[in-house]
């Protein structure tokens, strides 16, 4: 009986079969990896409860690649005809070598194969001790940073001013349009935001009070960290998980040179100190921000000002500087941590960038928290 | 063999360089089947350069690159895509991917680009791991395997789809000799059992010796191909005194 293989197929067999269980399948043309997925299907299904007992495949006239070659082994195997003797003749030398390395051993290994799986417990317990080995990492660095910080302030010779105002400049001054555009359209927002509320208590004019208070104590201070840590915190990873890629940390520890006191102070020095200025610019332009929306709702310029003087002390202006400087402590750390902690392969520099931007957030929100507890009990 | 002088890729009067600098100028060889060409060359001589033109990395200032006589150059779109499922490429890393086991990294391309049921797949790819003699291997990481493991795992990748041009670049680096003389021995099999075009950039004089038909000696000074013959017969005859010191390994 003759089997039809597609009309359009470069690749054309003709299937015997004789009565004692015995068959003969001829190939002619290209079995390739286009022809090769529909001649593999229809084979199947012709082949398909054939009950043969012997089957021997004729290639002489065929030419394949390794595709073509994966089907003539599956039928050789007797995967299509169970059970059967199934002898596959007429192959090339060089197609009899590459026949020669499918194997069923390997395939069989690799279907049995499954991924070593963990269970939840162990999840989480290789969790948790990461996280706490982490958590000590975090404390090690940080104490380590505050002593390379203060030998380098009375031995200032140690101090790489030049790399500090290296950093000041890129992650400072080079930040100030972003922040004061994102602090100055939240002090838009904050204005319209609470202009409604507060216009149902006739109380409108404290928007001025309102938008004072919270960019100079709160999102001053915070829109400037966050953005320093989006922006310099992620660069700083970036910049130290490379060099620990590019072996660049080992040749400075061999050359007898600290990376801590090298790379990471200058970055903490920097941090600390540029934060403030970002976050009193920030201050300004959330204000600024703020204040058309206010004359917009009929209020005169003198009167704004006026409320926001009033409302404001030297308190809060301390209140927010303070803040600003752990928060560029904690970004300037966090993100020099991440970056030594970079491991091996390609993902390692942008995992550590990704550790550092959320790791910092996070720590910045924190501390804004304990900040707001401890402040608010200080001023009962 | 048959067909031995079918020319697999042609460079034709080709510049390459960077911006509007070349680095080499108007340079011209063939490569025939089942051939293994060495480009040698001092560093900064532009052997890189040259094999990422070769491969369509980059276009070149002049000239053309003619793959089994069709422009690489030229071609775009599904041409292109045609041309470059001819060769494959052995990067100097291996360039496996990280997240995927040995087997499912030489099954990408047959994942891509074909309508194979799974088990074919794997068939397949598990026979090109055996060829390279990485059949216990294939459920690894690549960061659990060695440096020539992860070689030869490249190799495996950059051969899974039958192309009859292969491209290496610095195959032995940072292999020791052993690893490195089992890959010559593999590269060798593969040129002279199955017919595949090698054209490799390779500093390792052993290598050379050992896998490659023919050399060409890459001169920065004069941008351009300065040798080009047997390696063991340059040693020994080349025009250049510099030539015949680089490939007795600096000894004049």
């Amino acid at each position: 009986m003759a089997v039809a293989p597609p009309v359009d197929s470069p690749v054309r067999w003709e299937l015997s079969r004789r009565a004692d269980g015995t068959g003969m399948l001829v190939f002619t043309g290209e079995l390739d990896t286009e022809s090769t997925p529909v001649a593999w299907r229809s084979l199947e299904s012709e082949l398909a409860g054939s009950q043969m007992v012997r089957l021997e495949v004729d290639v002489r006239r065929l030419e394949c690649d390794s595709a073509g070659l994966a089907l003539l082994y599956y039928l050789s195997i007797g995967g299509m005809t169970p059970g059967a003797t199934v002898e596959v003749t007429g192959l090339g030398p060089d197609l009899q070598h590459l026949f020669g390395s499918f194997s069923k051993e390997d395939f069989r290994v690799l279907q049995e194969h499954e991924p070593p799986c963990s269970s939840i417990a162990e999840d989480v317990g290789a969790a948790t001790s990461a996280w706490l080995a982490d958590l000590r990492q975090q404390v090690e660095f940080i104490g380590e940073t505050t002593l390379a910080v203060i030998r380098s302030l009375f031995r200032p010779r140690l101090m790489r001013w030049k790399e500090v105002l290296r950093v000041f400049e890129v992650a400072g001054v080079n930040a100030l349009p972003i922040v004061s555009l994102l602090t100055c359209l939240v002090g838009t927002v904050i204005a319209f935001e609470s202009a409604q509320p507060l216009a149902e208590f006739g109380a409108q004019v404290f928007v001025a009070n309102l938008l004072g208070l919270v960019m100079t104590r709160e999102l001053g201070p915070v829109m400037a960290a966050i953005m320093l840590a989006g922006r310099s915190g992620s660069a700083f990873a970036a910049e130290l998980g490379t060099m620990k890629v590019n072996e660049e940390l080992n040749a400075l520890q061999t050359m007898g040179l600290s990376p801590m006191q090298f790379l990471v102070v200058q970055r903490v020095v920097a941090g600390i100190l540029l934060t403030p200025v970002l976050t009193v610019f920030a201050m300004y332009s959330g204000l600024a921000g703020g204040i058309p929306v206010l004359l917009g709702l009929g209020f005169p310029l003198r009167m704004v000002l006026n409320q926001v003087q009033t409302s404001l002390h030297f308190g809060d202006l301390a209140e927010g500087l303070s803040k600003s400087i752990v928060f560029g402590a904690i970004v300037a750390c966090v993100s020099c941590l991440r970056g030594i902690q970079t491991g091996e392969g390609p993902r390692a520099v942008g995992e550590s960038t990704t550790r550092s931007v959320v790791s910092s957030i996070l720590l910045i929100i924190l501390a804004d928290a304990l900040f707001a507890a401890v402040t608010y009990n200080l001023r009962k | 063999m048959n067909g031995a002088a079918k020319t697999m890729i042609e460079a034709r009067d080709l510049t390459v360089g960077y911006g509007d600098r070349p680095v080499l100028e108007r340079i011209n060889f063939k490569v025939h089947r089942g051939e293994v060409l060495a480009i040698l060359g001092a560093s900064g001589s532009g052997k890189s350069t040259l094999l990422k033109h070769l491969i369509g990395l980059y276009q070149p200032m002049e000239g053309d690159v003619l793959i089994t006589g069709e422009s690489l150059v030229q071609a775009d779109g599904e041409e292109r895509l045609r041309l470059l499922r001819r060769f494959g490429v052995l990067y100097q890393g291996g360039a496996l991917f990280g997240s995927l086991t040995a087997v499912e990294n030489v099954r990408l391309p047959l994942d891509e680009f074909t309508d194979l049921s799974e088990m074919a797949k794997d068939l397949i790819a598990l026979s090109k791991l055996r060829l390279v003699g990485l059949e216990s291997a294939a459920t690894k990481l690549p960061a659990d395997l060695s440096g020539g493991m992860q070689k030869r795992a490249g190799i495996a990748r950059a051969i899974v789809m039958d192309p009859c041009l292969l491209f290496l670049d610095e195959p032995s680096a940072g292999l020791d000799p052993i690893t490195s003389a089992d890959l010559d021995a593999l590269i060798r099999e593969l040129a002279h059992g199955l017919g595949i075009t090698f054209v490799m950039v390779t500093h390792e004089l052993a290598s050379i010796y050992s896998v490659a038909d023919r050399v060409i000696m890459l001169d920065p000074q004069v941008r351009g191909i300065v040798a080009e013959g047997p390696p063991a017969w340059l040693r020994d005859h080349a025009a250049q005194p510099w030539v015949r010191r680089f490939l007795n390994r600096g000894v004049a």
